[in-house]
């Protein structure tokens, strides 16, 4: 039993805990867990948010009040917000509940940005942070990072020139992803090293293709050809069959996640390719992804072989509130436009249609 | 006949891939105490062996993109080839669009099943093409002339017709969204952010609107015990009313009656939390308030540490209390 972290054991039955949710008593779990507590994913969420708040207000304070410079600014309000966190683990026993995370974050940010401002430091910062805490989202942003960092190197130009624009970016991306991949057949004590392989394998792909997307602007990756876009498409293909079929003889959700990256990553290109109108290819993909959702749902809707469509748990959860935004969101896209000018309709001032509104949105 | 085996004889065997993650052990355990029952170590045990895995979210992740760029291209195509095509042939083909759309769900209706996933989402794309072929039918022929913003509240009306008759929560968010529209504010989380722009008397439509909301849940709860929609209902009275009380904050002497508002709305949503179990109420309760408390206080604060100091000071506060009640919420969990 460790003070400064929860022991593999202690985090299985953390993960136990929340699996099994109401149906088994808090207290019969308490002492499996070594008294370590936890936060649901939202308030973990809004927590996290805080507590990095928090650290960066902490540090502009130093500055502004107690007239510290600038490096000694950033390692003081770095130091405070570790060791707030530390203390908030070994004193108060929290486990990935947001807080600790958040500040832990932000310390190590400042500290590395006290001794270095070099991004690559800062991002294995993140990362040494992520690992720290065992947290997923921090070691796949740090992951992200250095997928950027890597496609803003003078190596990273060079071969782009000859092999084409964004491709060592893209390369790189998915050959960690296909890492995290084959990582994931092992079999892990600890819960967060699946969790933060899975975050990997299923974003990766698309974020690593994203930079080739902000690095170079849309009409330069529709004038490129060639080998180039030829080796992205390739790549992302072998990775898209290659996580489509682990996913599938896993049962994992991770490498699913990551294939539909995939296939989004390669309707762009394919797009990329073609002169088709942008209205034609959106509805002509958005009716593909309509046949294909119709029939797969159709399909399981019999379990086949395990295999089902329908949901496990009838339990809210943050996906169904994001449901619920997501549905708000395309209705108010389809909701009106902008008011006729020479409306009569007076009273108003709201953003989006209703009597006055300025059609903004 | 062959007896029917327990998943407690059956030897460790993972459905397909022997290398994954397991918490058999850790689930046998707690069965052989007695800690769980034989129906939820059963149910956990074949999720955790993957005996059965659902497709549930990739699912609709993939239907949802579907709507998302059927609706992006026909916004395109309504805006660039309206006089190639002619604007009644538009709405017709429009029309049409939708009413193909809902026929799953029409199926599945008159069968008396409930809508598939894909039914449900094709019936989103089939209400939101209503609204797209609505608002286009409006802006061209100007049928509601100087009242066109009443056709925001035509469409709220005629989306919560299709939500009911197919007992849709999705199709409902659509309606909500349009109602909100009608009062002259964003339905969604981006609008509700956007305290800049806010103003007292678009917070006052927003407090309107949610009480409106409230109200149609109330009776909506009354008349059908069973209703799916409530959770609907509540995150977007929840969001609309904390968005009114912030905007009343920001001003003086809206002020006086923001923030007493916005400490009874934090009460409520936290009751509400605590009573149901939702820790997004929790969060809305205490991030808003939090962030109300802020909007109504720095503006007035002149010295910068004082201003730095004010709003750690309620951050740390927020994340204590969000903690704290919700080590509350787990305490009260059977």
């Amino acid at each position: 039993m460790s003070r400064w972290r929860p022991s593999p054991a202690e985090e299985r039955w953390l993960e136990v805990a929340s699996e099994l949710g109401a149906a088994v008593p808090r207290a019969a779990l308490a002492e499996r867990t070594g008294g370590w507590r936890s936060a649901g994913l939202l308030a973990r969420v809004a927590l996290f948010v805080l507590g990095f708040i928090a650290a960066a207000l902490a540090a502009a304070l130093l500055y502004v009040m107690f007239g510290l410079d600038e490096w000694a600014t950033l390692l003081v309000a770095g130091l405070i917000a570790a060791l707030v966190a530390e203390w908030l683990t070994v004193a108060k026993r929290l486990h990935a509940s947001g807080i600790e995370e958040g500040l832990c974050l932000a310390g190590f940010l400042l500290i590395v940005a006290w001794i270095t401002t070099d991004e690559l430091a800062l991002i294995a910062a993140a990362g040494a942070a992520g690992l720290r805490r065992l947290n997923p989202f921090v070691t796949t942003c740090a992951v992200i990072a250095l997928v950027s960092w890597v496609a803003d190197t003078a190596t990273a130009h060079s071969l782009d020139q000859v092999v084409g624009g964004g491709v060592t970016a893209v390369t790189f991306g998915c050959t960690l992803a296909a890492l995290a991949l084959a990582l994931g057949a092992r079999e892990y004590r600890r819960p967060s090293h699946d969790r933060m392989l899975d975050w990997l394998v299923a974003t990766l792909p698309v974020a690593a293709y994203a930079q080739r997307a902000q690095g170079y602007d849309f009409e330069s990756l529709v004038a490129g050809a060639g080998t180039g876009r030829l080796a992205i498409a390739a790549l992302l293909l072998a990775l898209s069959i290659a996580l489509l079929l682990t996913g599938l003889r896993r049962r994992r959700h991770a490498p699913l996640i990551g294939f539909l990256g995939c296939v989004a990553c390669l309707a762009v290109e394919l797009r990329l390719a073609t002169t088709l109108a942008t209205e034609t290819w959106l509805i002509l993909y958005g009716l593909a992804a309509l046949v294909a959702g119709v029939t797969l749902d159709r399909y399981l809707r019999q379990p086949r072989n395990g295999l089902t469509s329908a949901a496990l748990t009838h339990r809210e959860g943050p996906l169904d509130l994001l449901q619920t935004a997501g549905a708000a969101v395309l209705a108010q896209r389809s909701a009106p436009e902008a008011p006729p000018p020479d409306s009569t309709f007076t009273p108003g001032g709201g953003r989006f249609g209703g009597g006055g509104a300025s059609g903004s949105y | 006949m062959r007896p029917a085996q327990s998943p407690w004889t059956t030897p460790l065997r993972r459905a397909y891939s022997r290398a994954v993650h397991t918490l058999e052990p850790e689930l046998r355990s707690l069965h052989a105490e007695g800690v769980i029952d034989d129906a939820t170590a059963s149910r956990a045990l074949a999720r955790d062996r993957r005996m059965v895995f659902s497709l549930h979210y990739e699912l609709r992740a993939t239907l949802y993109a579907g709507v998302l760029l059927v609706m992006a291209g026909l916004g395109i195509i309504l805006a660039r080839n309206l006089e190639r095509i002619g604007p009644l042939a538009i709405v017709l083909a429009v029309a049409l669009a939708a009413a193909a759309c809902s026929v799953p769900a029409v199926r599945a209706k008159l069968a008396g099943r409930a809508p598939t996933v894909a039914g449900e989402y094709l019936l989103l794309l089939a209400a939101l093409l209503v609204s797209a072929d609505l608002a286009y039918a409006e802006r061209q022929f100007t049928l509601l002339g100087p009242l066109w913003s009443w056709h925001l509240l035509l469409l709220a009306v005629v989306h919560a017709a299709i939500a009911y008759a197919f007992a849709s929560p999705l199709v409902l968010a659509a309606s909500l969204t349009a109602l909100a529209g009608w009062f002259g504010v964003g339905g969604t989380l981006g609008d509700v952010l956007h305290f800049a722009e806010s103003t007292p008397v678009l917070g006052a439509r927003a407090l309107a609107c949610a009480a409106v909301i409230a109200a149609w849940r109330y009776a909506d709860r009354r008349a059908r015990p069973g209703t799916s929609f409530s959770d609907v209902f509540d995150h977007f009275a929840a969001n609309l009313a904390f968005w009114g009380a912030i905007a009343w904050c920001l001003e003086w002497p809206w002020l006086a009656a923001g923030l007493p508002l916005l400490a009874v709305l934090a009460y409520a949503s936290v009751r509400r939390g605590l009573d149901t179990g939702r820790e997004v109420f929790l969060v809305y309760g205490i991030v808003y308030a939090a962030v109300g408390l802020c909007a109504a206080v720095v503006p007035r604060l002149d010295d910068t540490s004082a201003l730095l100091g004010f709003v750690l000071i309620v951050v740390c506060a927020a994340a204590t209390a969000l903690w704290q009640l919700r080590r509350r919420l787990r305490e009260s969990d059977p």
